[in-house]
């Protein structure tokens, strides 16, 4: 195997609180507590469990929205966790975040080619409006919208358009790592449909490696070459999706899937 | 969402809000042709005609100088939109950036949040007593002082404002997208404040007249010949008993415009953003 | 005579002056010790309908228009408010999505369900707390008479909400309508809430609503299921017939767009297009835009609930055609 493009190890982000009462002792929230993985270039990596395990933490500590305890994530060899913000700017552009809310990731005021030139601009990916708008007008039709719903606001969109909207925004920049926190879960299930074989296309076509975090196992089992499965901040399985999903090596594993309600068939769907 | 739209929205089926917007904006047009509508000069003395009582050509009488109170009303309008204009642009500058900055970067935050909240503890008027004491009595310097009076209260309210915005995911994805600090502050948090900033604009401005009247009529705001309703009550309040319409048209002037911003305040203050409507509850 | 009898069901929205229809002639019954499930995707309708059959539209910008709504005989539609109140939480209770907004924070959690309890029996308090550890420890609380005195914000989302099902099985209601009961939960919690729900109707005989948009836990909780799009029940069977031949193209589409966890699919089958929104003006049937069997006929007519199997309805022209 290549060598990993992204390559995490031993990562704990942890969090303080405010203690309860008025000279309560600061409690530590370990969100994430030691997690190592790799993901290879063009790989779909999925991060599953349940709330509070610690999987959204993972991916906002890899995009610096939290800081990071310790550990050391290694981005084509070179440690960035360390970085300060104005290092860490340069990367963005190759790390980039898919978020959940499909309603409350774009900002209401700006405008939709305003929303997408804005990291384009920021990365010196062109220097005019005239060369901002032929990549937006080719990265909205290749999320399947029209080009023209550039010069409208996000109030104007239903929610599978913006989560179309905020994908669009992460493939302009053409990035090597995308991570996916949720992006499907707050659709509902025919547009989910939609958008997540609309992901899996692009990852396919663009060979962009991903961490997809998801709380879905039918979902992760739909988008990932691998699972890593996460319980009270630390993975207790990792491993082809096959694996995790046909021979569970772990209790919880087998616990999850066990819980998932499924649907008897009286014939094969069509 | 144009302006036109907001304020048909703010207005829609509230008369009393909208009399009262239309009365403010017979005010600024006073205030814009003072010069033209005044029938006499504001500044004339003229001995002969002392106290005349209301009627022609003296449509509101004359003061004790023999000032025709119609034209010093009419400046007097251009006076309180000077005044209200300048507070508000002082303490939403000021307060604005004190309030976006102290949420944005926490640390800066602790220590100027604090500073506000010691001079949030002196009350209003006490503080512009105090501040404007050490002034000259000045136009520009009763605004200075007004302004910074209720830049602490805009600074609490934009301090709230903005940590809830922060918090929202759009300004993770502008960070991931890698903008910088300015471009956070000023292209994604800044224009989603727009319509509270309006709203805290119309209070502000509302209780910047009162507070410029109640220092006028102590003597410490205005310099006593500039014509402005809160002089001209201070000037002749010995005069209530023999000529009261010298009291009652620049009272009833100040209470009416007061009263107007106040509702102008509350319609829009209802018509935006649910998510800030907790943190305007008037100044 | 069903428990609950909805027919001919009409709700719509005032906006801007004029009404846009929400839900649109929506009919089914409920007996006791029946489950049945509602599933369909947000704007559908099911939220609102269950609001109706609860009398808790009172926004003046949503309003029934038509139909009636019968509960053990009585017509809910036509009772006066304190009447409404009377049954209410007593005969019919209902359990929301969100267990945490659902309870107030500032009071304990036994003190609320006593609460609930002494509106409708004349028992005195310490009979009421005694019945709310009872409760708690029906919907297998641990250490149900410490936990009696703990805050809301101190139990755990799957807690909280066994908390609300306790709360709502006070007055051994006859008729309890769940609202996406446990789509906040995680699966694996999910799972002992639908088997705590199972068997406590098991044990008490009473009839459940349970709407969710979650095909998977419709099919494994409940006895019948109707499928709601856009206002209308595209489908309605005993479950097992409905999963055994599914005759609305919607349906079909739901079922193939779900990611399923136990074999790998290449590509799932979306429905195209979304859902049109209220303003939008439709004619025929309400599907026919997204719809791969859709023809001019479908556009212009709508179709009539008709029989596809004994006891399974849908509404349409070309019922349990291939999509292929």
């Amino acid at each position: 195997m290549s060598d990993p493009l992204l390559r995490l190890v031993g990562l704990h982000t942890h969090f303080q609180t405010k203690g309860s009462g008025l000279f309560g002792k600061k409690k530590v929230i370990k969100a994430v507590n030691g997690v190592s993985f790799d993901i290879a270039p063009g790989e779909v990596l999925s991060l599953v469990g349940e709330s509070g395990c610690g999987k959204s933490t993972v991916g906002r500590t890899l995009t610096h929205l939290e800081k990071a305890t310790s550990g050391q994530a290694f981005f084509e060899g070179n440690d960035f966790l360390a970085l300060t913000p104005s290092e860490f700017r340069p990367l963005r552009r190759d790390i980039q975040m898919i978020f959940q809310d499909p309603f409350a990731s774009l900002n209401p005021r700006l405008k939709i080619e305003q929303t997408l030139a804005e990291p384009l601009f920021i990365h010196g990916l062109c220097k005019t409006w005239d060369e901002a708008r032929v990549q937006i007008a080719a990265t909205l039709e290749l999320v399947g919208l029209d080009p023209k719903v550039m010069a409208r606001h996000p109030h104007e969109f239903s929610g599978g358009q913006r989560q179309r909207i905020g994908i669009a925004r992460v493939m302009i920049l053409k990035p090597k790592l995308v991570i996916a926190d949720e992006a499907v879960s707050a659709l509902d299930v025919s547009i989910q449909a939609q958008v997540l074989n609309l992901i899996k296309k692009l990852q396919r076509d663009s060979g962009v490696s991903m961490l997809f975090i998801s709380h879905d196992l039918g979902v992760v089992r739909h988008i990932s070459d691998r699972v890593a499965v996460m319980f009270e901040g630390q993975i207790v399985e990792i491993g082809d999706k096959t694996q995790i999903f046909e021979a569970p090596q772990h209790e919880y594993t087998r616990k999850l899937l066990g819980s998932i309600p499924r649907i008897s068939l009286g014939r094969e769907v069509a | 969402m144009n302006i036109i739209n907001f304020l048909r929205n703010a207005f829609a089926g509230r008369k009393l809000a909208t009399v009262g917007f239309i009365w403010l904006c017979f005010i600024l047009l006073a205030a814009i042709f003072a010069p033209l509508i005044a029938p006499f000069d504001p500044l004339e003395i003229d001995p002969v005609g002392r106290l005349a009582e209301p009627g022609l050509p003296n449509l509101f009488g004359t003061d004790h100088f023999g000032r025709d109170t119609f034209s010093r009303a009419i400046y007097g309008a251009r006076m309180t939109v000077i005044i209200g204009v300048g507070s508000v642009v002082v303490a939403l500058v000021c307060g604005g950036l004190i309030g976006m900055l102290s949420a944005y970067f926490t640390r800066l935050g602790h220590f100027l949040m604090r500073g506000v909240d010691v001079l949030m503890a002196f009350p209003a008027l006490l503080m512009a007593l105090v501040l404007i004491t050490l002034l000259e009595r000045s136009v520009f310097n009763t605004i200075l002082v007004i302004g910074i009076v209720y830049a602490t209260t805009t600074a609490r309210i934009l301090y709230g404002m903005t940590l809830k915005l922060k918090g929202e995911v759009f300004v993770d994805a502008a960070v991931c997208s890698g903008a910088g600090h300015s471009s956070i502050l000023f292209r994604h948090i800044l224009p989603n404040l727009v319509s509270p900033l309006l709203v805290q604009a119309s209070f502000i401005f509302a209780f910047a007249q009162l507070q410029a009247a109640a220092l006028d009529f102590l003597g410490l705001g205005l310099p006593p010949e500039v014509p402005s309703w809160g002089n001209m009550l201070s000037e002749e309040r010995i005069y209530v008993t023999r000529a009261p319409w010298l009291l009652i048209y620049p009272g009833l002037l100040i209470v009416l415009s007061v009263f107007s911003m106040n509702l102008v305040g509350d319609a829009l203050r209802d018509s935006i953003d649910p998510r800030f409507k907790d943190d305007i509850a008037g100044v | 005579m069903a428990l609950l009898e909805v027919e001919n069901l009409h709700i719509a929205v005032g906006s801007g002056g004029k009404l846009l229809p929400v839900v649109q002639g929506v009919s089914f019954c409920v007996d006791e010790n029946e489950t049945l499930g509602i599933v369909g995707e947000s704007g559908c309708g099911k939220s609102l309908t269950s609001l109706a059959i609860m009398g808790l539209l009172g926004d003046s910008t949503v309003r029934i228009t038509g139909g009636s709504i019968r509960f053990d005989g009585m017509d809910l539609l036509t009772l006066s408010a304190p009447e409404r109140r009377a049954i209410m939480g007593n005969r019919m209770a209902m359990i929301f999505q969100e267990p945490m907004t659902s309870l107030n924070p500032v009071y304990r959690i036994g003190d609320q369900i006593a609460e609930s309890i002494r509106q409708h029996q004349q028992i005195s308090r310490s009979a009421a707390r005694d019945r709310a550890v009872e409760l708690l420890t029906l919907v297998r609380i641990p250490n149900p008479s410490e936990r009696v005195d703990s805050f809301p914000h101190q139990m755990s989302g799957g807690q909280r909400q066994r908390v609300m099902i306790a709360m709502a099985l006070s007055c051994d209601p006859k008729l309890l309508i769940a609202d996406e009961p446990t789509t906040a939960l995680d699966v694996t919690v999910q799972k002992e809430v639908l088997e705590l729900m199972a068997d406590l109707q098991d044990r008490m005989g009473t009839a459940i609503v349970l709407i969710s948009h979650d095909l998977g836990v419709i099919a494994e909780t409940c006895d019948k299921v109707a499928v709601m799009y856009r206002g209308k029940i595209a489908e309605a069977a005993a479950t097992a017939d409905l999963f055994a031949e599914l005759a609305h193209p919607y349906t079909r589409g739901l079922l193939n767009s779900i990611p399923v966890v136990d074999r790998d699919v290449e590509w799932l089958e979306a429905i195209p297009g979304r859902v049109p929104t209220l303003e939008e003006t439709l004619t025929g049937c309400a599907f026919h835009p997204r719809c791969a069997l859709a023809t001019d006929f479908c556009a212009s007519r709508a179709p009539e609930t008709s029989q596809f199997k004994p006891n399974h309805s849908v509404q349409c022209h070309f019922a349990g055609g291939s999509t292929t």
